[in-house]
């Protein structure tokens, strides 16, 4: 069965460049870990980073290592499918939404044989301040878990997963962020009939679990069965130890948090620098008393960052699905894309190799409408890859003229989280047709003849330069 | 989303807050860097 110990161990085997292993003292809560990452990302690396000796929230050596930017590329985000670094682009999310649309029930094991289950902590023994939890960026509060907390919803009985901020305030206390949606649901309905609402936190599991959880599956879906289908393996659950059977949780986990969010409760929350890579204001959200926390033997803390990880997340996780719904009306569409650039979700890329008047633009106005997060989507020929921003931006440049290839949306709903939203959700957005005029005569790019450049490619091989 | 920008009173640091969910409420802001907790009337400063 999948777990975060079987991903690392694999990692270090296969592709032992993609890690970096820190074994000098590091304090995740003075920024210390965030100020590595930005360091390399500044020269253009993006390891994952395993820290031996990480400081947890006392001061002291952590018993648990530190395991973050680890889908901070989308090769690793494939590695974590079963797939090759090869198959990281289109591959990679049409395989994702593949398997997102499929159902694997989970099984349940007894406690005695869950690894969750092997360290139990509950009541006063429960603390937070044993893992290092980290404070990623100037404006936060404080550290914050970036993790998967998890819902049963008590009409449909389904179970939601999703990413979401969690504030640490107190040894077992969090603050806790939920856009409007699933999660957000939950926990209005418990509101709504003064109950509070379970939560069980997933800290560290095997990546694709972190994949998993971003799933677009409907409301009524138990992610449970979504994400068994997703990882490739039935979920593996076992009884919670606030709530026995009434709230099973991830056999597998190397470690998880429950507590409850009380009914009808709120404080201030953050700022958070958030995915968008500016700070999300100040909010007024719910807390979560910690109940119990439960851990393997040789657990892993982990991690997700905001910039660019959660980015890649978001772009591998809908890419697929955004794709399919557009090539059911337009099957000329050849790749989607969300670059990185635009925060994985607020730009859209699409090739298409036109066949009809105006199908650039219907296939467009498709992926501008799916979901609110994106807002400007750019159309281009099927001779430009989408993944390469820097031909899609020529494109833009030699193909397109603004005045009758740029078209606005008024008035519809934007991505909350935007900063350029002046309200609260009314926004805007904008489709660029980058494709070559449809039915009239248009330039030819330049190029070497291919018999020159096969000619003349042993001479360079020769010299070591090619 | 708009926001509005506040300074803490005691350690006069600099942030900023959801304005539907807190501007003209009594609800408290805390400060992120010092974790004052304070009404928005006593910032030095208001900006929106």
């Amino acid at each position: 069965m999948l777990n975060m110990r079987g991903y690392l161990d694999l990692l270090k085997k296969q592709h032992p460049d993609d890690l970096l292993v820190i074994e000098e003292e590091i304090n995740p809560a003075d920024f210390e870990v965030t100020a590595i990452i930005q360091h390399l990302m500044n020269d253009g690396k993006y390891p994952a980073l395993l820290f031996t000796r990480p400081l947890n929230l006392k001061g002291e050596v952590s018993k648990f290592p530190l395991f973050i930017n680890v889908l901070s590329t989308r090769e690793r985000c494939a590695f974590a499918m079963g797939m090759d670094f090869s198959q990281c682009k289109l591959p990679l999310a049409l395989e994702y939404a593949k398997r997102e649309e499929g159902r694997i029930p989970p099984e349940v094991i007894p406690k005695d044989k869950a690894p969750v289950k092997e360290v139990i902590k509950v009541g006063d023994e429960a603390d937070l301040r044993e893992f290092p939890i980290v404070k990623h960026h100037y404006m936060n509060p404080g550290p914050y878990i970036t993790m998967i907390p998890i819902h049963l919803d008590l009409e449909t009985k389904a179970y939601n997963a999703a990413f979401l901020r969690m504030q640490y305030k107190g040894p077992r206390k969090l603050g806790i962020h939920m856009a409007p949606r699933h999660n957000f649901e939950i926990v209005r309905r418990h509101d709504a009939k003064n109950l509070p609402t379970p939560t069980v936190v997933v800290i560290t599991h095997h990546p694709a679990f972190s994949l998993a959880a971003s799933n677009q599956a409907p409301f009524d879906s138990d992610d449970y069965a979504v994400m068994g289908s997703i990882m490739g393996e039935p979920m593996r659950l076992t009884p919670s130890e606030t709530w026995g059977e009434d709230f099973m949780v991830p056999a597998d986990a190397d470690l998880i948090i429950e507590g409850e969010i009380p009914a009808n409760y709120r404080e201030a929350e953050g700022p958070f620098g958030e995915y968008t890579a500016y700070f999300g204001p100040q909010l007024y959200r719910p807390i979560i008393e910690v109940k119990a926390i439960t851990h393997c033997h040789n657990a892993i803390y982990h991690d997700v960052t905001t910039v660019p990880e959660n980015q890649v997340i978001a772009a591998v996780t809908m890419e697929g699905s955004f794709y399919s719904k557009v090539k059911a009306v337009i099957p000329t569409v050849k790749s989607l894309h969300f670059p990185n650039s635009g925060c994985g979700r607020l730009n859209c890329y699409i090739s298409i190799d036109q066949r009809f008047e105006g199908q650039a633009k219907h296939a467009a106005s498709l992926a501008a409408t799916l979901i609110n997060l994106v807002k400007n989507v750019i159309v281009v020929d099927g001779d430009i890859d989408p993944f390469n921003e820097e031909q899609v931006l020529f494109a833009v440049a030699t193909r397109m003229q603004p005045a009758q290839d740029v078209d606005i949306i008024k008035n519809i709903t934007g991505n909350n989280l935007d900063p350029s939203v002046p309200g609260e959700l009314m926004g805007s957005k904008m489709i660029i047709d980058a494709t070559k005029p449809f039915g009239r005569p248009f330039e030819e790019l330049l190029a070497v003849p291919k018999k020159a450049m096969d000619r003349i490619k042993p001479l360079l091989q020769k010299k070591g330069l090619i | 989303m708009k926001i509005f920008n506040v300074v803490c009173p005691k350690c006069k640091e600099k942030f900023y807050a959801h304005w539907a969910m807190f501007r003209h409420k009594k609800i408290n802001l805390v400060c992120p860097y010092c974790h004052h907790s304070f009404d928005q009337e006593e910032s030095p400063l208001i900006e929106e």
